[in-house]
């Protein structure tokens, strides 16, 4: 394709492909916010749920301990509990299914230990100032924040008061908290998400995944959180914005805080936004393959149209210029036939009137009776020339003459025999002398023959050979130009037709040649074709059909 | 007995030539210089032919073809001329011009189309 049909093609692509992909991006975009927000809206209930129901398990973990301790305070006495053994048997019991109670003790009002079993020294320590044992006898339960105890683990501690007796006791318990931690931690949501507990003074209850670790201070101000259960969006210490639900366990005034980084993609609606992409994808390929085929599909029908007008301008100039030519050529020979007529009257009257007695007045006088006749023959020679140009002066429309084609293969002949000559090329005619007259256009006949003619002229090298022949076949008058030149390969064979196709140099070939003898010949009613032998040469036949006589 | 010849043309040097050829090969030849003086002459004078030509000033040979058609349906006209088209000989033709022929042309062959033209053979005559 031409660089401009090239170019046209580009920018109707362009145009084509933004018509049709803004509205499927837009679709596209729209499509995809709105599973953003269905992800943002769906990870906010999610959390909220996680929350609540987090906080629900660890309350009734603490719940379960509480009465446990709750029923063994009120089912016995502390005599019978602070009998030797029993406490240690009651431990094992309670710890049968699972280590959650790391020791007991049996404390009576004046804070001292009754009994004690577990893994720490405690037999003989006081309580009677430490702010539990208060809380403990005033309100009959006490659960402690989680602490470190001696070991450094993090411990637990429960306190019930027996009231039944008319002196009251406790029974206190250290808890393991590690299912506690356990349930928090399965909070903690894929490869972002965090959870942790707060006590009311801002101290970690259990270990956060990102921030700090046990009873360390949160980077949380737990006084903001509202009461119940709360979801917002935060921003966690490091910088990176998270949806935080938040909720409050009753018993204990701690706060669970769970987050997650709302933009970590969830699995189904990572697939349907997959989905979506690999959609607009295959749309957009799809969209630009159409769009290029059909741009290319008008394009080329463009270029073949522009193409079909600019061959039939350019043989309507072709025309135009032969006919100017022509009648240019025309003008002259009218303006030459006449000096022409009277030079040769008046030299033929020269030769009429040198008689005898003249020849023999003088010895010059022969000269003048050979010279008047050379006069005459170079009128005829003048006349040949001026008679063949009125002969191409004629019409361009198709006219019916009365035609021998030998006649036309020896004129149009006469014009390319000097050149020949010069480049020593033969030429050889096997012209069918009983051939038949036609009816046809002579001088577009000529126009035809002429230009095979040309063409073999510059075909053959120096030296080489042009055969003519004419003949008559049942239906045809047939015309043949064949030349001993190097033959039409086989790739451009098609093309030797086209207007504009030529393998002459620039300036030297119009390409349009043999288009216009092909549609002349068609135009007359008969064809022009032609066979090649690359190496050996070719032959152009024109053939014409045979009038009726 | 001779043809009768009238001999149209303004080119002078070539009338007077072919006037006095015509002449030495036994015709009665008589030359004029435009249309005019063709049909005046005509008038006056018995012709067998009119050789005449187209472009002339004046008259136009065409219109002396037809002025002769009309008033001497008999004389045969041979048109002689330099300024030959398709259409002209066409035309020329269809006014009754018995032949058509284009300058410069060999004196026998004018000689040839005078005498075939009106029927009489030199050969004929001299019997």
């Amino acid at each position: 394709m031409e660089r401009r049909y090239r170019q046209l093609a580009w920018r109707m692509t362009a145009a084509a492909l933004l018509v049709a992909l803004i509205p499927l991006y837009i679709l596209g975009a729209g499509i995809y916010l709105y599973f953003q927000t269905v992800q943002r809206e769906s990870y906010r209930n999610e959390l909220q749920n996680l929350a609540i129901n987090t906080a629900n398990a660890m309350q009734l973990f603490l719940a379960e301990r509480t009465a446990t301790l709750e029923a063994l305070a009120h089912a016995a006495t502390a005599e019978h509990l602070a009998r030797p053994g029993e406490l240690r048997k009651l431990l094992r019991l309670l710890n049968r299914r699972r280590t959650s109670f790391l020791d007991l003790g049996i404390i009576d009002a004046q804070g001292n230990h009754l009994a004690y079993v577990g893994p720490y020294e405690l037999q003989d320590h006081n309580y009677a100032d430490s702010q539990w044992f208060d809380e403990t006898m005033l309100d009959g339960v006490f659960i402690s924040d989680i602490f470190l105890g001696h070991r450094g683990v993090p411990h637990l501690v429960i306190a019930v008061k027996h009231e039944l007796g008319e002196q009251p006791w406790i029974l206190r318990a250290t808890i393991d908290p590690d299912v506690f931690f356990k349930l928090v931690r399965s909070a903690q949501l894929g490869t972002t998400g965090d959870a942790y507990i707060i006590n009311r003074n801002g101290q970690l209850q259990t270990p956060s995944r990102f921030s700090a670790g046990v009873l360390e201070q949160a980077a949380f101000d737990v006084a903001t959180a509202p009461p119940g259960v709360s979801v917002l969006e935060t921003t966690r210490p490091d910088g990176t914005s998270v949806l935080t639900a938040r909720a409050w366990l009753q018993d204990v005034h701690w706060l669970l805080v769970v987050d997650r980084d709302p933009s970590e993609p969830q699995a189904s609606l990572l697939l349907a936004r997959n989905t979506e992409l690999a959609l607009l994808a295959v749309g957009t390929i799809l969209i630009v393959f159409a769009a290029m085929l059909q741009v290319r599909f008008l394009v080329r029908r463009l270029e073949a149209e522009d193409r079909k007008r600019a061959t039939v301008e350019a043989q309507l100039a072709h025309s135009a210029r032969l006919v100017s030519v022509g009648r240019m050529a025309a003008g002259v020979a009218h303006e030459i036939n006449n000096p022409l007529a009277a030079i040769g009257e008046l030299s033929g009257l020269l030769e009429d009137l040198i008689d005898d007695r003249f020849l023999e007045s003088s010895p010059h006088a022969p000269l003048f009776r050979d010279n008047a006749r050379k006069i005459q023959e170079h009128v005829e020679r003048a006349r040949t020339v001026t008679h063949r140009l009125l002969g191409f002066a004629r019409r361009m429309e198709p006219r019916h003459d009365t035609v021998n084609i030998n006649e036309v293969v020896e004129e149009a002949l006469s014009f390319i025999e000097r050149d020949a000559g010069f480049r020593n090329v033969n030429i050889e005619r096997r012209l069918d002398t009983t051939i038949p007259v036609v009816e046809t256009d002579r001088s577009q006949l000529q126009q035809v023959l002429l230009n095979l003619f040309n063409n073999a002229l510059d075909a053959v090298a120096e030296g080489g050979r042009i055969i003519v022949q004419s003949k008559a076949t049942k239906d045809t008058i047939e015309m043949a130009v064949g030349d001993s030149g190097t033959g039409i390969p086989k790739e451009i064979a098609s093309r030797v037709f086209d207007p504009f196709f030529t393998t002459k140099g620039p300036g030297q070939g119009s390409g349009l040649g043999l288009s216009i003898s092909h549609s002349i010949m068609q135009k007359l009613g008969g064809s022009l074709s032609f066979e090649s032998e690359p190496g050996r040469g070719t032959v152009f036949r024109a053939s014409l059909p045979r009038t009726t006589a | 007995m001779a043809i009768h010849v009238l001999i149209v043309d303004d080119e002078e040097d070539f009338l007077r030539a072919l006037v006095m050829r015509l002449e030495l090969r036994g015709m009665d030849a008589h030359g004029v210089m435009s249309g005019d003086e063709a049909l005046k002459t005509l008038a006056e004078r018995h012709f067998d032919v009119v050789v005449l030509d187209i472009k002339m000033p004046g008259m136009d040979g065409l219109d002396v073809l037809r002025a002769i058609r009309r008033s001497h349906p008999q004389v045969v006209v041979l048109v002689l001329t330099g300024h030959a088209s398709q259409e002209l000989n066409t035309e020329g033709r269809s006014l009754g011009a018995y032949d058509y022929l284009i300058k410069p042309v060999k004196l026998e062959t004018i000689v040839e189309r005078i005498t075939t033209a009106v029927g009489h053979d030199p050969a004929e005559e001299g019997q």
